[in-house]
């Protein structure tokens, strides 16, 4: 063990920082993302472990089986580099980088994937769809911002985050309350994809419904339909095949004479 | 003139390089969300030439998929492909840009790429298993060259999946059009109708999986803002979006006071 090794830099910090964004490049079905935590830690390990035996061996360690939401990965790779440092410069002899990396990867994997698959990411692009329909072009830079605001932000943190807090998640949850600020972004969705049926009769011209009725009444047979579909989608039927439903209906009311 | 001359040959290679760099982003590298339909398919239809094909295509099929969550070992649907090779049938099959017929016929077409998306997938991650056992260098341990390689050999696979799906599907997509545009006028006008449904079908999508409820109160909230403040007050429809957003924050804060 290498008593003297050097502490970790932020520049150090920074490199696990911009790996992070390759830490699926060789995702499997075995392994899932234990090569990216390896790829990813590269840089603290090499700064901990001049050694050539012992970074190989701490190499090795860290391709073990790990997966978590890959935006919350960064929180466990500050924990991890501060475990490691804690192992190379004995503060903490029994430092158990593997352990700890078996314990957050679940629950924040569960939180991440709440957090930025079911409501971050509908937020952007409810308001990017809304925006769209209204008939701006700049809807996918809108989604574009929205996101990444939030997601290279919270990513960056992170890392720092799980590095001065050696893992707690208990800090990382007073400090961003994901729960709370996810129920925020549902609701606001929620409040935007409503207004998106509400304002039907003022959609871009490539969305408007070819039928002459004032638009009160279309706005309330968008609203009818909407919450049809809703029942439809809560009864088990698939997007898919509503998909097929809708075009074989089209085609019945084109053939009539309706549109 | 023959459907598949240099110039058409050329443009489905372009897109197919354009469809394997986007997809990329889906799980490989950055994950920045430049693979999300919205994105990926207004920015296809940019460099083909037709960006109200992407748009439209992009924005539809935005919240059909996206509560299609990739959670644990589960790949979901491909709609990164899906946009992609969408936008490049639309964009190179029709005969004048935004051609809302052909883009609602291709809109239908991304029903039958999902499981080929899906199978091309899941074939690459299970080959992608052999690459931690690759990255061990020959003396048995790994080494940070071999590890570094290794890993970012993954990205080639990502791209090759993305690239050679479009490759594929965006020639057949360009024969089933140039049938289609064949067909009597009401087929068309089918499809133009088929368009102008399928935001409510994403709508109903998202309601669907952010809410327990099927009259949610948010959602209704929503609605009614956007109805009044269009049709009675004449707001610009951005303006009621914001409205829209302002009145669920306020619900939101009331109820939780």
């Amino acid at each position: 063990m290498t008593h003297n090794a050097a502490a970790i830099r932020t520049i150090d910090l920074l490199g696990v920082f911009w790996r992070s964004f390759f830490i699926q490049a060789s995702w499997s079905y075995d392994r899932l993302q234990s090569l990216g935590f390896a790829f990813a830690l590269i840089p603290i390990l090499r700064r901990l472990y001049p050694d050539r035996e012992m970074f190989t061996r701490r190499l090795a360690a860290h391709m073990e089986y790990f997966n978590t939401q890959p935006y919350l990965a960064s929180f466990i790779l500050g924990a991890a580099a501060r475990a490691e440092e804690d192992r190379a410069t004995c503060r903490h002899d029994a430092a158990d980088v593997e352990e700890l990396k078996k314990t957050l990867m679940a629950p924040l994997g569960a939180l991440g994937d709440s957090f930025f698959w079911g409501s971050l990411k509908p937020f952007a692009a409810s308001a990017a769809v809304a925006v769209l329909l209204a008939g701006a072009w700049w809807a996918p830079l809108l989604f574009l911002v929205l996101y990444n605001i939030v997601h290279v932000g919270l990513r960056l943190s992170l890392v720092f985050i799980g590095y001065k807090t050696e893992g707690d998640v208990v800090a990382l949850m007073s400090r961003h309350n994901f729960t709370r600020l996810a129920r925020r972004y549902k609701v606001l969705s929620l409040a935007m994809i409503g207004c998106i049926a509400g304002t039907l009769s003022a959609w871009g011209t490539e969305f408007r419904i070819p039928v002459s009725v004032s638009p009160p009444l279309l706005a309330a047979a968008g609203l009818a339909f909407t919450l049809g579909m809703i029942a439809l989608l809560r009864l088990g039927a698939s997007p898919v095949k509503i998909m097929i439903g809708l075009a074989a209906a089209c085609l019945l009311l084109a053939l009539g004479g309706f549109a | 003139m023959t459907l598949f001359d240099t110039h058409m040959i050329m443009q489905v290679l372009f897109a197919a390089l354009i469809g394997g760099i986007i997809g990329l982003d889906r799980t490989a590298l950055g994950q920045f969300m430049i693979s999300q339909p919205v994105v990926a398919g207004p920015l296809t239809g940019w460099l083909l030439g037709d960006v109200t094909a992407g748009l439209v295509i992009g924005g539809t099929l935005e919240l059909i998929w996206v509560l299609d969550m990739p959670i644990g070992t589960f790949v979901p649907a491909d709609a990164t492909v899906a946009a992609v090779a969408a936008t490049a049938i639309a964009a190179l099959g029709s005969t004048t840009p935004g051609q809302l017929p052909v883009i609602g016929f291709c809109l239908l077409l991304t029903v039958a790429m999902v499981p080929v998306t899906m199978f091309a997938d899941h074939l690459m991650r299970q080959r992608n298993a052999q690459i931690p056992e690759l990255a061990l260098s020959p003396s048995g341990g790994p080494t940070e060259s071999s590890v570094t390689v290794w890993h970012l050999a993954g990205l080639i696979a990502f791209f090759l999946k993305a690239f050679l799906l479009c490759l594929a599907l965006i020639p057949a997509g360009l024969l089933l059009v140039s049938g289609f545009l064949a067909l009597p006028d009401a087929v068309h006008r089918a499809m133009s109708l088929f368009v102008t449904f399928l935001p409510l079908l994403g709508v109903a999508s998202v309601a669907r999986k952010l809410s327990i409820y099927t009259l949610d109160r948010t959602l209704l909230i929503g609605f009614l803002i956007g109805a009044v403040s269009v049709q009675m007050f004449h707001v610009p429809e951005l303006a009621a979006i914001m409205l829209a957003a302002g009145g669920g924050w306020m619900g939101m804060r009331v109820h939780d006071a």
